[in-house]
């Protein structure tokens, strides 16, 4: 049988990735995506959590976090078109009318 | 058939339904009315959101307790954040009907969002588990990701809704894992169990409960704008739509602190177990740190900023910061009381910005005000006292809850009087650039362009009523603290219902 720790282990790099990905990348599809990924890694840790606790919370938590994360990639890629409309870019650099 | 036997106890969620239900009615009134259905749709918000209010009120009197099994809680944390965060919904709503039709929006999307927003801010003020933190949190944030960028045609609008976006996902996917982990080690995602399986110290693996409240830190520290987290707010608060920015800053954000105040200093509050003390003493030195850096960062830039709403975002990070100090006593009163009184200050502030940066947000630069003082004097005079308020000067709400906070802080943590210490030099610098803008409005000559707003009746009633929330938390707060100051062991002492 395959030991929790390396779920967990797989999962802390996936979301590793995810962050590292955030970070450099500049495309906002892709940042996007990376999100995601974060979101999936939290999914996996979660079930494995519940199988190895032996109950069914995590199981169900994972249910509402893919909800939550379908409705946020709806608005998310709403937003995305309207920006690529106005400005015709997907480059997270060129939004810059707003200075940090 | 009881469906108390189902452990259904549908009216210990009864204002969380009310807003929901409400938000749908307006959206097919809106489907089936006219397109000048927007004060209708005002309306109907308005009587939703009281009868929201309401049913707290009544909720109040019914006792704590945990319902769905211990999902929901109905304690006096619940009760004052949700008044708090249906008060702010109430002026926003009122604002939302002259600047939607000054800027020709729809306005059955922006009231349906905002009751949407509301719901989901309410269900985090009522979160017993940490399933129902996570779903309010997103309905409110997801909700308010819309609203940032509903003035569609805006670029600036759009970067503003993208960046939130973007980076309100970023730090939720962080509140999640720390979610995750926490649930790992302690075996149960129940706030109550949580607490009593570190009290117990049966906790799988001390590393990861570290870890996984470290990760919480960050997620919730995203969304309150506290530092270092704190770098989206300025970008965001500019470029949404006056209106939207204001209840931004007010509503998720008084809802964030009750969950955090909920999982922080309830669930992970002081324990006898090994790990218990270790994990308190961790987080309180994290969050020491972090509300010094916080209200230092937000207050030092907010010096430099020539743009209205950067200015009073900058001093939002700030005031974050102090209800930090507030959070640290391990009371949840100071904290509430601070986030009421800033809701009111800031949201007025907003307003007054909100009528004088005309449609599109045209004027919002500093400079934009020179003279007007005399010129527009209700508007001004106002202006003048959020933003007196704000920096904390007598006798105003700001002041009040900036005391409130300090002394219970000064009293009851003696290990962080250097904390309080920054907090009230912090206050003392801020003063400069709450004055600033005033100096512009009475003592410069007019700028050229300066066309007096009209004040529709909605918004002057939200006018008067935060004016008149400043002065009275300022005046008079004594019953609210007396409310306030049930003792927070009651809540700790809820069972499972």
């Amino acid at each position: 049988m395959v030991p929790l720790s390396w779920y967990l282990a797989l999962s802390a790099v996936l979301f590793t990735i995810g962050v590292v990905g955030v970070v450099i990348q500049r495309n906002i599809i892709v940042l996007f995506m990376c999100i995601e990924l974060m979101l999936n890694a939290v999914n996996l840790t979660l079930v494995s959590f519940s199988r190895y606790l032996g109950d069914v919370t995590g199981q169900l938590f994972v249910f509402i976090v893919m909800a939550v994360a379908a409705a946020e990639a709806a608005v998310g890629l709403a937003i995305i078109i309207s920006l690529f409309r106005n400005r015709e870019t997907l480059n997270v650099d060129e939004a810059d009318l707003l200075k940090l | 058939m009881q469906l108390e036997n189902l452990g259904l106890y549908y009216w210990a969620i009864a204002p969380e339904i009310i807003v929901s239900v409400v938000g749908v009615i307006i959206m097919m009134v809106d489907a089936f009315s006219s397109r000048g259905a927007r004060k209708l749709n005002a309306v109907i918000a308005l009587a939703g959101l009281i009868a929201a209010l309401v049913s707290v009120v009544m909720l109040d009197g019914l006792g704590s307790g945990s319902y769905f099994s211990g999902m929901v809680v109905i304690d006096p944390i619940r009760i004052f954040f949700s008044v708090t965060i249906l008060l702010a919904a109430i002026v926003a709503a009122l604002l939302a009907s002259q600047f939607l039709k000054d800027e020709g929006l729809p306005p059955g999307e922006f009231f349906s969002l905002l009751m949407f927003a509301t719901a989901g801010m309410l269900l985090l003020a009522g979160a017993g588990d940490l399933v129902t933190v996570f779903l309010g949190l997103e309905i409110a944030s997801i909700t308010s990701y819309v609203m940032a960028g509903y003035r569609r045609y805006d670029l600036r609008s759009n970067e503003s809704s993208l960046k939130y976006f973007l980076l309100g996902s970023f730090s939720t996917a962080f509140l999640l894992y720390g979610m995750a982990l926490t649930y790992g080690a302690a075996g149960s995602t129940n706030i109550q169990k949580i607490t009593a399986a570190i009290a117990s110290g049966q906790v799988n693996y001390p590393a990861l409960l570290l870890i996984g409240a470290a990760l919480m830190i960050v997620g919730f520290g995203f969304k309150i704008a506290s530092a270092p987290f704190h770098l989206w707010t300025p970008d965001v608060y500019e470029g949404a739509p006056t209106i939207v920015t204001g209840f931004m800053g007010t509503g998720p954000k008084v809802a964030v602190f009750a969950a955090f105040i909920r999982v922080f200093v309830i669930g992970f509050g002081p324990q006898d177990s090994e790990i218990g003390i270790q994990l308190h003493t961790t987080w309180v030195t994290v969050l020491a740190v972090i509300a010094a850096l916080t209200m230092t960062i937000g207050n030092v830039i907010a010096i430099s900023q020539k743009n209205i709403k950067r200015m009073l975002a900058y001093s939002s990070i700030a005031h974050a910061g102090y209800a930090l100090v507030g959070f640290l006593t391990g009371d949840f009163a100071p904290v509430a009381f601070y986030m009421l009184a800033y809701s009111i200050m800031s949201l007025g502030a907003f307003a007054v910005i909100q009528l004088l940066a005309r449609a599109g947000d045209q004027r919002t630069e500093i400079a934009d005000y020179a003279g007007i003082g005399f010129e527009a004097p209700a508007l001004s005079f106002s202006l003048a006292i959020f933003l007196l308020s704000l920096a904390g000067i007598p006798p105003t709400a700001g002041f009040m809850s900036k005391f409130y906070v300090f002394k219970t802080a000064w009293d009851m943590t003696p290990e962080l009087r250097w904390l309080v210490l920054v907090a009230v030099i912090n206050s003392i610098i801020s003063v400069y650039y709450y004055l600033y803008p005033i100096v512009v409005m009475f003592f410069r000559p007019l700028v050229p362009g300066f066309i007096k707003p009209r004040i529709a009746g909605m918004t002057m009633i939200a006018l008067i009523l935060t004016l008149l929330g400043t002065f009275y938390l300022g005046i008079m707060p004594n019953r609210l603290m007396n409310a306030m100051s049930r003792p927070p062991a009651v809540v700790t002492q809820i069972t499972v219902k």
